[in-house]
């Protein structure tokens, strides 16, 4: 034969009205968590359910001996050993959620320090942004003779020829209002650009085909990994007709 | 203070040392005290152009190195007496010139001429910076071809960055001589135009000067060809003069000239 023994808290209860019952339990149940609840007579499955509700163990029918028992008086919801356990029970819970407090307000901590830190991060990364694009558009009004190489990193607007040996590098978009004879490197968006038969100009690392450029301003774009070209058109005056 | 003209083209054998030549006797000829210093070290060429070249005796180098005070360096032109000749150095090294001395060289030639003209060596390499660096004037000789123009459009680039004028705030005047134009060939399409190269360059046109043989004999005879006054060369060269001086005298359109008039003015005079 093999048996356990088990020294278990019993309390002892009989049910006269189920809606006190379950307002006693609604209100303590915690109390009872590590107890053996023992109920007079038949119980009904309304109760057998909310006991199971509340993970509370319980035999039903059952009378023990009276000598054992402490009799305690239902009206005044707790006797004293009780509320002592409540007591510790509640100074447990505090502790348990002091601790957790402490953790998560610790964990809290460092999240803000870790993001702190990103956000200063951010900000700087957003300051040389504005940085860079309140001194992204460089224009120039002068010519650019041959010899002289130009590296931008920006955008350019040129008001000037680009003489032949001269070269402009830009990773920004171009507008040039002058006729080009020299090499343009272009890695921007797009490039404004007049008919430049003798320029050579490269694109996005692709050549563009300088015949293609009309009289005026072209825009020169990339769609789909080609170079599209179009003629910036002039703009209709609508005279008054009288 | 006198005004320092350097002579200037990128490319070689344009003419720049017949045109510092004609240049300087011209402002002479107008009343100007001018000395022209031939910048080219090694390749002694203005003095044979100016007909003076048994008269050296001291050069720039020796001037610059105290050797010979200025005045015993400085050779009186035969053509006209406001005109004074600072002869190159024949040496190989081209090092013996150095900012400092070609400083107190340029500031002393200042102070006792109205013009001082140089004529630098061709191309851009240290020579020609030296001839830049403190000219309060650039003259930029091209011939109406695309190299030429090319090359001198380098030239004005660089003198844009490594004039000491430029470096102080102020602005270097540059002004542009079309040397060797043959009216037909322009006329043909063959040779640049006068407005295509200006629009290139973008500076001020200082004078157009033809193609003209008298220049070669002129300077074989050591003289200038601004002496002959039936070579047209030579008389662009006299209206540059004038202009330089404040003269304002207004652009011969030498382009439209026709070979049939050339002939005629030349049958008149010969
Ligand atoms: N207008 C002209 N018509 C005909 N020949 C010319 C004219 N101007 C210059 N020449 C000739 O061209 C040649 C080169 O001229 P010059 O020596 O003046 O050039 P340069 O620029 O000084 O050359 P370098 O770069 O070698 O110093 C010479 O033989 C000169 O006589
Ligand atoms: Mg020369």
């Amino acid at each position: 034969m093999q048996g356990n023994q088990y020294s278990v808290k019993v309390f002892e209860v009989s049910i006269e009205d189920e809606e006190e019952f379950i307002s006693f339990f609604d209100f303590n149940h915690i109390l009872f968590t590590n107890r053996l609840i023992v109920l007079h007579g038949e119980i009904s499955d309304n109760i057998r359910e909310y006991l199971n509700s509340k993970s509370l163990c319980f035999l039903e029918n059952i009378d023990l001996p009276k000598k054992s028992a402490r009799n305690i008086v239902l009206e005044s919801g707790i006797t004293n050993t009780d509320k002592k356990t409540k007591e510790e029970i509640e100074k447990k819970v505090t502790e348990e959620f002091d601790n957790k407090l402490n953790e998560t307000k610790q964990d809290f901590e460092e999240q803000k320090a870790v993001l702190a830190q990103e956000n200063k991060m951010l900000e700087a990364k957003l300051l040389k942004l504005l940085e860079r694009l309140k001194n992204n558009l460089t224009v120039l009004d002068h010519m650019i003779r041959s010899g002289q190489e130009l590296n931008i990193d920006g955008d350019l607007l040129l008001l000037g020829r680009v003489n032949s040996g001269a070269t402009i590098n830009i990773e920004g978009s171009l507008i040039v209002t002058q006729v080009i004879e020299g090499a343009i490197r272009c890695n921007g968006n797009f490039m404004m650009i007049s008919s430049s038969p003798k320029a050579n100009i490269v694109f996005n690392n692709i050549e563009v085909n300088s015949e293609q450029l009309k009289d005026g301003l072209n825009r020169v774009e990339l769609k789909d990994g080609e170079i599209i070209i179009t003629p910036i058109l002039e703009k209709e005056i609508n005279w008054v007709q009288l | 203070m006198g005004t320092v003209i350097a002579v200037i083209s990128g490319k070689g054998g344009v003419g720049k040392t017949t045109a510092s030549a004609n240049i300087a006797l011209g402002v002479a000829q107008n009343g100007k005290k001018c000395a022209v210093v031939d910048f080219d070290i090694g390749q002694r060429n203005l003095d044979m152009i100016l007909g003076l070249e048994n008269r050296v005796v001291y050069d720039m180098v020796h001037v610059m190195d105290e050797d010979a005070t200025l005045n015993q360096a400085l050779i009186k032109s035969k053509a006209d007496e406001n005109l004074f000749f600072l002869a190159a150095s024949q040496t190989k090294d081209k090092s013996v010139l150095n900012e400092t001395k070609v400083k107190k060289l340029v500031d002393n030639l200042k102070e006792s001429f109205d013009f001082v003209i140089l004529d630098s060596p061709a191309g851009i390499e240290s020579g020609f910076e030296h001839t830049i660096k403190f000219a309060d004037v650039a003259i930029v000789v091209v011939n109406p071809e695309v190299s030429s123009i090319r090359d001198a459009d380098r030239a004005i680039g660089i003198l844009d960055s490594k004039s000491q004028r430029v470096k102080d705030g102020n602005f270097v005047d540059k002004l542009l001589i079309i040397n060797r134009i043959v009216p037909d060939m322009v006329q043909s399409g063959e040779m640049l135009k006068s407005e295509d190269i200006l629009e290139i360059l973008d500076i001020k046109l200082l004078g157009k000067v033809p193609e003209d043989k008298g220049v070669v004999d002129a300077s074989n005879q050591g003289k200038p060809v601004i002496l002959d006054k039936n070579s047209v060369a030579g008389n662009a060269y006299k209206r540059i003069s004038a202009r330089l001086c404040g003269e304002k005298v207004s652009m011969e359109d030498i382009e439209a000239l026709d070979r049939g008039f050339l002939k005629k003015i030349v049958g008149i005079f010969t």
